[in-house]
């Protein structure tokens, strides 16, 4: 009994989590200060050009999305919770499939779809008369329907969750007081899930805000493919960083959104015992509507894209695809993703334990810290991370090392969800009672804390792993002469129109993402009120 | 209304622990713990618990008795040192342990717990948890230990089990054995029977003061249930808002308390004011003996409980029965008197009598307490 300690001596751990703090805020912050301070010639020049060009394409495409997102989730999320139907278990797995996609995936699948002289409008002249136009996928409708197809379940799972969550008897109190159905639906059942659809959109809005994937495949001009461009074409960081920063603004703005209304969600929903309304059976002819209604939105938005993309893998391995470079892509993706995941988990881990068991004002600061690549869409994670090395390590410039960081800024907060929940459920009581049993602060850590948390670190190693090996706009700018990844690959086809090549390389990134997607969402619906970020 | 006037037979209680129960350890045995003047505080200037002094004996188990927020919780994690000490001392075994500029960490006291909510490890088998705390000793020995508190608990049979297979009881007896296995000095137990059925909870009140007896651990156990605190304790410490109001055994803490809230608290209890006028203490229930030695024209208060007061229907009498409360065993009276003053009488569960008869009171006054009459207080406390 010698060992008597003083008050207040920061830990090696507090020194660990405060550094790393630092560093993944430092990027974004060193980017917002080159564009705060870009010579005024280039903010009036962008100003008077490109920007409300771009800020008009972006929030108007982001808005026409965002309304077809919400009648295709809301409309789905009420038939799985209000009706029975034959197949209704398997369909609410199947409708969530779409996040699997990436939307280079979906924009290129699509592009060959409703292209000129593709299958679609063949078949449309077919019916039309051979001067017949369809609506092209490079148009601002054309863009929408693939971005919303996309992204619609977002609000399908938020809104879901909202009317399971609904306690049925608020309806049976407006029907006690002579409400008809339909006004009931209006007056009650909508307002009480509105946050959660509320939080649904500004989801949706956030993806679009910063994909960089599909609009660049349609050559559909928004902020996000912009900064790319600046970064590729001109080579103009003080441009790029301007429209970075206005891009930073937007996102932050929608992330506050979505929290602000998750948050409130919880106050509309009963907790606790409650009846949860009953489904309804149909008569056979609504059960053919609802389950053609279904089958049309997952086979626009999954069925029909996956079976080209396997019809294109067949075609492609027959024309011998499956090469030895094929598995060099598959080998660059794997390793980095590896690194950057496992690189991820260590470096949040130290944050996400301080921040559950010493919610000090510094430490929860640190935590939202390695949040903040939330707020940054791949090119400008990548323009961050170039900016900050090239100025300050020229030397690591066009190594791999910049490209882990990119994606460890980039992908942390996908972790971090798997691992504080997963920390928040070991109860201090556990670890103290292993320093009552003689197990010093790191003796507890080696046999209680990690054992209990290893699956929640599994798991956000995983999430990180399938996020880091979709990626496409930081791995395009920051990687290494000639080093290809699938996901490059698949994009650099696609622009090329090469269908049949891309296929083997976008149907593994979807057969891999697909198991992930369901492990997150299975635990989202085992009862925990958990985001779903994609 | 003639109170008896003997209130001598509970005096020998004070300050003393039968000797028949502890075989007399006050005298041979050093204290294991000492705290001296002890404050904690969770934020400055709003201290949890302020100058607490006590001291517990080897072999003795202690109740922290006190409602909720009364910082009985606080006063236990500070001993195991998960709290620090913002003034006075903490002593394990005649060792310095806490004081505001020493805190020896929790594994080097030698002290066991039992967490409200068991806290077992999810991730380990009953055996495993058990052994968790042997990690300094051969496999041989721990199987050996790991075996005699399986069936010294009563957990045969169950050792391969993970802790989410077992009931509470059972998870219970886990935590218990995982707890005393390393040989504790000291064994602390946060509520431990809050989480089972009341039915269940007194026979593991039985079964771990047999267990407690028979290892010879020295304990101490927080509650709010004072039926549990008696049931158990060697002494009590009655806490309220952080102050220690009274630190005795139970039966002169139900007795003789030393405050009203002590009274309250352990125990339904009316308190009537009374004068003290020639020796005695006039009521509107009668007199009562000045045990207290006030002065002749002292404004008192004097605790009494409903097993003390009974009820003798007189027509034409100004007291009357307001409500009944059946309770099983007994049937509980609330009386009001002329004055408005509120008394309760215990009488047998048989005994009826309808609301509104008018009732005399006899007054069997065993356990009678005085107190100086709070200044500026009406007639109820």
């Amino acid at each position: 009994m010698n060992t008597a300690t003083r008050f207040n001596a920061p830990s090696p751990l507090q020194w660990v989590s405060l550094v790393t703090a630092a560093a993944l805020v430092l990027p974004t912050g060193y980017i917002m200060y080159l564009a705060l301070t870009a010579a005024p010639a280039v903010w009036n020049r962008l100003w008077s050009t490109r920007i409300p060009e771009l800020l008009w394409n972006t929030l108007s495409l982001a808005t026409s999305v965002a309304l077809t997102t919400l009648v295709l989730g809301v409309s789905l999320a009420w038939i799985m919770v209000r009706y029975e139907f034959p197949g209704r278990r398997l369909w609410e797995w199947a409708v969530v499939l779409p996040l699997a996609m990436p939307t280079y995936v979906l924009a290129y699948v699509y592009a060959h779809l409703l292209g000129m002289g593709g299958p679609t409008e063949q078949w449309w002249q077919a019916i039309m008369g051979s001067e017949a136009k369809l609506v092209s996928p490079h148009s601002f409708p054309g863009v929408t329907l693939i971005m919303a197809l996309d992204t619609f379940p977002f609000v399908y799972l938020l809104a879901r969750s909202a009317l399971l969550n609904l306690n049925v008897s608020f309806e049976e109190v407006a029907r006690a007081c002579g409400v008809p159905p339909w006004s009931t639906l209006w007056r009650v059942t909508l307002p009480l899930i509105r946050p959660a659809i509320a939080a649904g959109l500004a989801l949706v809005i956030l993806y679009v805000v910063s994909d960089f994937g599909a609009v660049s495949l349609l050559r559909y001009q928004t902020l996000t493919y912009a900064v790319y461009q600046q970064m590729t074409g001109r080579y103009d960081q003080s441009a790029a960083s301007i429209l970075s920063l206005l891009l930073v603004v937007m996102a932050i703005i929608f992330l506050v959104t979505e929290r602000w209304f998750r948050r409130r969600s919880r106050f509309y929903q009963t907790s606790g015992r409650f009846r949860t309304s009953t489904r309804r059976h149909e008569g056979i002819l609504g059960t053919i509507l609802i389950t053609a209604y279904v089958l049309l939105v997952f086979g626009a938005s999954f069925g029909i894209p996956a079976v080209m993309l396997v019809q294109w893998s067949i075609a492609a391995v027959a024309q011998g695809a499956l090469d030895a470079r094929f598995f060099g892509f598959i080998w660059n993706s794997s390793f980095l993703s590896a690194l950057a995941a496992g690189g991820a988990v260590l470096i949040g881990l130290p944050l996400a334990y301080l921040a559950s068991r010493r919610p000090s004002r510094l430490n929860l600061a640190c935590l939202q810290a390695a949040y903040a690549g939330y707020a940054l869409p791949g090119p400008v994670a990548a323009l961050a991370v170039l900016v900050l090395f090239t100025h300050f390590v020229p030397a690591l410039y066009g190594s791999v090392i910049l490209l882990l960081v990119a994606y460890i800024l980039h992908f942390i907060p996908v972790g971090l969800q798997s691992m504080e929940p997963a920390l928040q459920q070991v109860t201090p009581n556990v670890e103290e009672v292993a320093r009552t049993l003689g197990c010093t602060t790191r003796e507890t850590l080696r046999r209680v804390t990690l054992p209990l948390i290893q699956s929640g670190c599994i798991t956000a190693w995983v999430l990180m792993f399938l996020q880091t090996m979709k990626e496409l706009p930081a791995t395009l700018l920051l990687r290494p002469v000639g080093f290809d990844t699938l996901a490059i690959r698949v994009w650099q086809e696609a622009s090329e129109e090469y269908y049949q090549l891309a296929a083997p390389s976008a149907l593994l990134i979807v057969l891999l993402s697909v198991p992930a997607l369901l492990l997150l969402v299975a635990k989202d619906w085992r009862g925990r009120d958990r985001g779903v970020i994609t | 209304m003639n109170p008896v006037k003997d209130s001598e037979p509970y005096h020998h209680l004070q300050g003393t622990v039968p000797a028949s129960e502890t075989g007399d350890l006050r005298v041979a045995q050093s204290p294991v713990l000492e705290l001296r003047d002890v404050c904690c505080a969770y934020e400055p200037n709003r201290p949890a618990v302020e100058h607490i002094t006590f001291t517990v004996l080897q072999g003795e188990i202690l109740c922290l008795l006190g409602p909720s927020g009364c910082g009985k919780t606080t006063i236990l994690r500070a001993i195991a040192g998960f709290e620090r000490v913002v003034a006075g001392n903490i002593a394990l075994s005649g060792q310095l342990v806490s004081s505001p500029d020493t805190l020896i960490p929790t594994e080097q006291r030698h002290i066991g717990m039992v967490f409200q909510e068991y806290a077992l490890f999810p991730h380990l088998r009953v055996e495993k948890n058990i052994a968790f705390g042997l990690n300094h000793l051969s496999r041989p020995q721990q199987k050996a230990i790991v075996d005699d508190l399986l069936a010294l608990t009563g957990l045969r049979g169950l050792e391969h089990r993970y802790p989410h297979e077992l009931s509470g009881g059972q998870q219970q007896r886990v935590a218990l054995a995982r707890a005393l296995a390393p040989r504790p000095v000291l064994l602390l137990l946060d509520e431990p029977f809050s989480n089972l059925d009341p039915d269940m909870a007194s026979r593991m009140r039985q079964d771990l003061h047999t267990l407690l007896r028979q290892t010879k651990t020295t304990a101490i156990l927080v509650t709010h249930d004072h039926d549990e605190a008696f049931a158990m304790a060697d002494r009590v410490a009655v806490l309220r808002r952080g102050w220690l109001e009274q630190f005795d055994t139970p039966e002169a803490i139900y007795h003789l308390p030393t405050t009203p809230f002590v009274a309250d608290f352990v125990g339904q209890a009316d308190f009537i004011s009374g004068l003290v006028t020639n020796k005695l203490v006039v009521t509107e229930i009668g007199e009562f003996p000045n045990t207290k030695n006030f002065p002749t024209g002292t404004k008192v208060v004097v605790m009494i409980r409903p097993d003390d007061i009974h009820i003798v229907p007189t027509k034409g009498a100004d007291a009357r029965i307001s409500a009944r409360q059946f309770k099983g065993s007994e049937n509980l009276y609330t009386i009001q008197l002329r004055s408005g003053q509120i008394v309760h009488s215990s009488e047998s569960s048989l005994s009826m009598y309808e609301v509104g008869t008018a009732i005399a009171l006899r007054v069997v006054a065993t356990h009678t307490v005085l107190f100086p009459q709070p200044p500026g207080s009406g007639t109820d406390t």
